[in-house]
């Protein structure tokens, strides 16, 4: 049972398509798991689509839109007009798509010795190249602007990350297995949003596959793991 | 670059009934069936006029540019236009898939400006063919359209016996007291137009 969701106002970022890539795809992975949050989008597209079909349009003084709407178009330069008329009639030249059904097989990946399927977002993810170190593995998703990034994190079973802070914000997808902090107990389909000034140190007994998306390094706070803190951008 | 409230679990929103549509969505929508239907170009220019100018605006508030604007539009009547039997009336109305549409492409081409990624993760990110579990209901739904379009062709007996009994449920008693002819007359007709249907089916799926 997913028991962390998306806030309202991240499923309505993502809706309007204002995310950066690294975290659509979590939301995207986890409305592919969550009908819950499914119904939220669902619902979200209605009201976004009715706000953006609703702008007001100059001379929208007509009796109704569809009127409203041939107004502005003549009432725009002639060439303009033109351009639009030619737009239209290139565009019904064009032949209508063949809808196919391709029976997709989802995409997997092969980590510690296991294969892992991915969620739908993730197709063109195939060729994922695994690195790691101790009992972690990684495989870099997207590298975007303002550093953040998102990655596949593997932790093999009865396995833990030093205990760490984040400096920006880290959001943890849970895509296989089971971990815990010391917030508790997670479970497939999870979306974990923690902020910097939080500590945690998660442990996962089953082993466990995560998408994970941060905008700055982790910071290890502990022992010998602190020698990581160089190398966090490199390892997460 | 955003602020971002913790995890919640509170959901307020409740999907939107899609059976009570205003006039002007059910206008649109019989344009979209059009388009996807028939390819009813006079249908699409109805829509283009319709989508042009808002797409625009859309276009002018998210890139601040003409061109870019313009690309927008293009692109979005485009894909509405290729990939019209897509649109699936049970699930929404047509605007909204045209929202969806021009929000997909709209994430490509920032991505593409910010990033100089070409690629294409719209799609991946926000399923056009919608299958929530049960790809066989886009497939049904595409059936279906073919089927009315088989039955559209049968001779005019024969299409009113089989929209009678398959589409508004009458029994073959009623439609033949209905018609006023005998009970055996409606059976013969719809048992031919049942094997002019199968051989239809059988020719367009070989």
């Amino acid at each position: 049972m997913i028991k962390h969701h998306p806030s309202n106002e991240i499923l309505l970022l993502h809706t309007k398509g204002e995310l950066p890539l690294s975290l659509s795809l979590a939301v995207s992975a986890h409305i592919e798991l969550c009908p819950e949050c499914q119904k939220i989008q669902q619902a979200l597209t209605e009201q976004e689509s009715d706000a953006a079909w609703t702008v007001p349009c100059k001379h929208s003084s007509g009796s109704n839109s569809v009127d409203a709407a041939v107004e502005t178009l003549t009432a725009d330069s002639s060439s303009f007009n033109e351009d639009l008329s030619d737009m239209l009639s290139s565009i019904m030249e064009q032949a209508p798509e063949e809808v196919l059904f391709e029976a997709t097989a989802p995409t997997s990946t092969k980590v510690a010795g296991k294969n892992y399927n991915l969620p739908r977002a993730f197709r063109q993810f195939d060729q994922l190249k695994w690195s790691g170190i101790g009992a972690v593995s990684r495989a870099r998703i997207v590298s975007e602007a303002d550093d953040v990034r998102g990655s596949l994190l593997h932790i093999d079973q009865d396995a833990s990350i030093p205990q760490h802070s984040h400096k920006g914000y880290e959001l943890t997808l849970l895509l296989d297995g089971t971990f815990e902090d010391e917030n508790g107990k997670y479970e497939r389909g999870d979306f974990i949003w923690l902020e910097g000034d939080h500590q945690h140190s998660p442990y996962t007994k089953e082993g466990c596959l995560c998408y994970a998306v941060q905008n700055a390094p982790l910071h290890f706070v502990s022992g010998v793991s602190k020698v990581l803190n160089p190398l966090g951008k490199m390892l997460y | 670059m955003m602020s971002v409230s913790s995890n919640s679990t509170d959901k307020r929103l409740n999907p939107i009934d899609v059976t009570n549509l205003s006039d002007e969505d059910q206008q649109i929508n019989t344009w979209m069936r059009l388009v996807a239907e028939q390819q009813d170009k006079a249908a699409f220019a109805q829509l283009f006029k319709w989508f042009t100018p808002k797409i625009k605006a859309h276009g002018m508030k998210r890139f601040r540019q003409e061109a870019q604007a313009l690309e927008l539009v293009q692109e979005t009547m485009l894909l509405v236009w290729r990939k019209a039997a897509l649109f699936n009336p049970d699930k929404g109305k047509a605007t909204t898939w045209v929202y969806t549409v021009m929000r997909n492409h709209c994430f490509d081409m920032l991505r593409k400006m910010q990033s100089q990624k070409e690629d294409t993760m719209s799609d991946d990110l926000w399923p056009m063919l919608e299958c929530d579990h049960s790809s066989g209901e886009q497939h049904d739904h595409l059936m279906s359209r073919e089927l009315l379009s088989h039955i559209e062709s049968l001779p005019q007996q024969q299409k009113l016996v089989v929209e009678a009994i398959y589409i508004k449920e009458m029994t073959q008693q009623e439609l033949a007291t209905h018609l006023g002819v005998p009970l055996g007359t409606v059976k013969s007709r719809l048992r031919l137009a049942m094997s002019k249907l199968k051989s239809k089916l059988e020719a367009s799926h070989d």
